[in-house]
């Protein structure tokens, strides 16, 4: 009993003296949270996996000061969404050389989104600042492509470490792949039904599961102003939707009037931010939950 | 000590004399001995440079100008790559791509237009303040910061391309943030740019006020559902700040945007190969070269002019050296009385020949330490002479 015991702490100090420390522990930044997420997954204890953005916000209209510029300069690999999200890299300097662009594998199939009217500068060559749909990683398969591009990074960086990261990511493939199933299941029934959504962020889950999807620019946290309701009914006309997807939780006068109108509320969070509780798998389950309570009554 | 001293008089006495002659010695000896620094001092600075720039990717055309833009910041631009070439490279595995965009300049100092990458990759630290971050900051070289005085929290305007060219490149207000610690190298004279800083200075990139909310009819040409076409009257900001950083923006493709070199860090030695044999087919619009060969042959040519420049310092100083022997032989024959004095007063023909040899000692020494101090002085500003005559 005593030379097991002995045998199992020696294990335990082998395991804790080849573990790397924090100094050797590659830095990693990320822009959002699910980024983060796949890389902690995948990186294990290689990395020390960094999202700087406040909690309470949206990362991908988030600014960081100079200081958290200077902490994405010095890491030593900087995880990038691609598809125009965290626009702010576009304005400060990162090294090249380290920087992941997540969704390249993906790159040509990207939607465009139109959002500002087509201006020239005088006899310039006319043009529009048209943006790109960017919350990728809600069609598990584009999610999937993206924690691929992060282990093939951390591979590059570190190829001492290639079986631990290939076993991870084998691990968070499969997750994934299960969310995927779980959601085609539940979305079969919904296929070719109407569905609005509060925000434009559902475009890649739209697609991902052909779903008939409208999307208004309302806010959770604020109840509607009566020119938006009067948009949402004369849309009601010709996009006769039963539920409306929200990022977060709506305010209970908002879910009571579209209830009025026959319009049921479902949250659906993105995560583009580190959740409250749970990790992002927990979010995407209880997103799962609430879609199959709703769409079809709870049904497994 | 006695002959030092009578011949150290004579010399004072005739001092005009032996000034010339000092003079004469002095330039005969140190002319040699300062090019031979100066030449030491530009094969080291541009030798040091060019080996440590593994691949250069640019235009095809002038390799010299090519390098000496790229490693020396030389004003003179090559035909331009755009970026698509440094995607290529990145595509490719076999190397890291670090663009550089060498156009401009500010108060007579380049403005390199660059990537963090290419600070890893030379090896610079800063001095005071901090990285370039945002668009529209700078860091500078010492030098820069030195003769112009700067530091983190001042400005700098980039220089207008011509007088004459008022729809041209609008000057940019841009943001010292940093000073990097001297390198002796060319990079002490330049001013770095994030390269999309450099793309706001050619005008790719502005910033201006949202033209669908603009109020102001006279800036406004044409107005419809599809768009709006703005006047020329369109105010662009010159100056990046945190509150109109937001509306800069870039059109057009970015894989089209110029570049004036690329340089390429192979992975390995093989990748390097493979890579230059990639770019060897002549109908290719890019040239890949190796910066340390053709600042060989710079070398060379520059080698070339030095030995011909030896075989005239050597005639030179060799008739210098037949008139000074004539001046001697002239100035015993002036003397002629005035030795024939000194024998009569009981000195003998040795002594005489000693006070001689005293004078022409203290000529010699005087002229050697001249000449040593010329070559110091040389040695000492070489890095800036040889910048000054060999690179810019």
């Amino acid at each position: 009993m005593m030379k097991s015991t002995a045998r199992i702490v020696s294990l335990c100090l082998l395991l804790v003296s080849m573990a790397p420390s924090a100094a050797e522990r590659l830095a990693v930044y990320t822009v959002n949270y699910p980024l983060q997420y796949f890389a902690e997954r995948i990186a294990g204890g290689q990395a020390e996996v960094v999202f700087p953005a406040p909690a309470d916000g949206d990362p991908a209209f988030w600014k960081p000061d100079a200081a958290a510029i200077g902490a994405y300069q010095r890491a030593d690999l900087v995880l990038l969404n691609g598809a125009d999200y965290a626009r702010w890299v576009a304005q400060v300097s990162l090294p090249n050389r380290r920087l992941v662009d997540t969704s390249a594998a993906f790159a040509g199939r990207l939607i465009k989104t139109e959002t500002g009217v087509a201006h020239s500068h005088g006899a310039g060559e006319e043009h529009s600042h048209a943006g790109t749909a960017f919350t990728t990683w809600l069609d598990p398969q584009q999610a999937i492509l993206q924690a691929w591009a992060i282990k093939r990074a951390l591979v590059k960086k570190r190829p001492q470490a290639e079986a631990e990261f290939e076993g991870n990511f084998a691990a968070l493939e499969s997750d994934l792949r299960a969310l995927d199933t779980e959601l085609k299941n539940i979305l079969s029934n919904a296929r070719g039904q109407a569905l609005l959504a509060s925000h434009p962020v559902y475009q890649y889950f739209a697609r991902a599961y052909d779903l008939d999807l409208h999307s208004v620019l309302w806010e959770p946290e604020a109840f509607p102003a009566e020119e938006q309701w009067n948009e949402l009914a004369g849309l009601a006309a010709t996009h006769a939707a039963t539920w409306m997807l929200w990022e977060g939780e709506p305010l209970p006068e908002s879910v009571a009037r579209l209830e009025q109108m026959g319009i049921g509320s479902l949250v659906f969070d993105p995560c583009g931010n580190v959740p409250e509780a749970g990790d992002y798998l927990d979010v995407m389950q209880a997103n799962l939950a609430r879609l199959r309570q709703a769409l079809t009554g709870g049904a497994q | 000590m006695h002959a030092l001293y009578l011949a150290w008089q004579y010399l004072v006495f005739h001092r005009l004399r032996t000034l010339t002659l000092i003079a004469c010695v002095t330039l005969i000896a140190a002319l040699p001995l300062s090019l031979e620094v100066l030449l030491d001092e530009s094969e080291r600075q541009l030798l040091s440079r060019a080996q440590s720039t593994p691949l250069l990717l640019g235009a095809k055309g002038s390799a010299l100008d090519l390098v000496m833009n790229a490693l020396y910041f030389d004003d003179e631009v090559p035909e331009l790559v755009s970026m698509r070439a440094v995607d290529e490279l990145w595509d490719s595995g076999l190397a890291d791509p670090v663009p550089l965009y060498v156009r401009f300049s500010a108060r007579g100092f380049p403005i390199a237009g660059t990537t963090l990458d290419y600070f890893d990759f030379r090896g610079l630290e800063l001095a005071e303040g901090r990285q370039v971050a945002l668009l529209g900051e700078a860091v500078v070289g010492a030098t820069v910061a030195e003769e112009l005085g700067l530091g983190p929290g001042d400005t700098l305007l980039s220089s207008p391309q011509t007088v004459f060219d008022l729809a041209g490149v609008y000057p940019l207000k841009m943001n010292i943030v940093g000073v990097f610690e001297r390198s002796f190298t060319p990079d002490d004279l330049a001013v770095f740019v994030d390269i999309k800083t450099a793309w706001v200075i050619e005008g790719i990139g502005h910033g201006h006020q949202d033209v669908s909310q603009v109020t102001d009819n006279t800036l406004i040409m044409q107005r419809d559902e599809t768009g709006v076409v703005a006047s020329p009257k369109l105010f662009q900001y010159n100056e990046i700040t945190p509150d109109n950083i937001d509306s800069f923006h870039f059109h057009g493709d970015t894989g089209a945007y110029p570049v004036t070199a690329v340089i390429a860090i192979p992975h390995d030695v093989r990748a390097g190969t493979i890579l230059r044999g990639r770019y060897l087919e002549s109908e290719g619009l890019q040239q890949i070269i190796v910066p340390e060969k053709v600042i060989d042959g710079l070398l060379q040519n520059i080698f070339r002019i030095k030995n011909v420049l030896d075989a005239v310092i050597v005639i030179v100083g060799a008739a210098t050296l037949l008139a000074l022997l004539l001046v001697f032989a002239l100035s015993l024959r002036l003397r002629q009385r005035e030795l024939q004095t000194i024998y009569k007063l009981g000195c003998s023909r040795a002594t005489t020949a000693y006070l001689l040899g005293a004078e022409i000692l203290i000529i010699g020494a005087v002229a050697g330490v001249l000449c040593l101090a010329a070559v110091f002085a040389v040695e000492a500003q070489g890095s800036d002479i040889v910048r000054a005559l060999f690179i810019n």
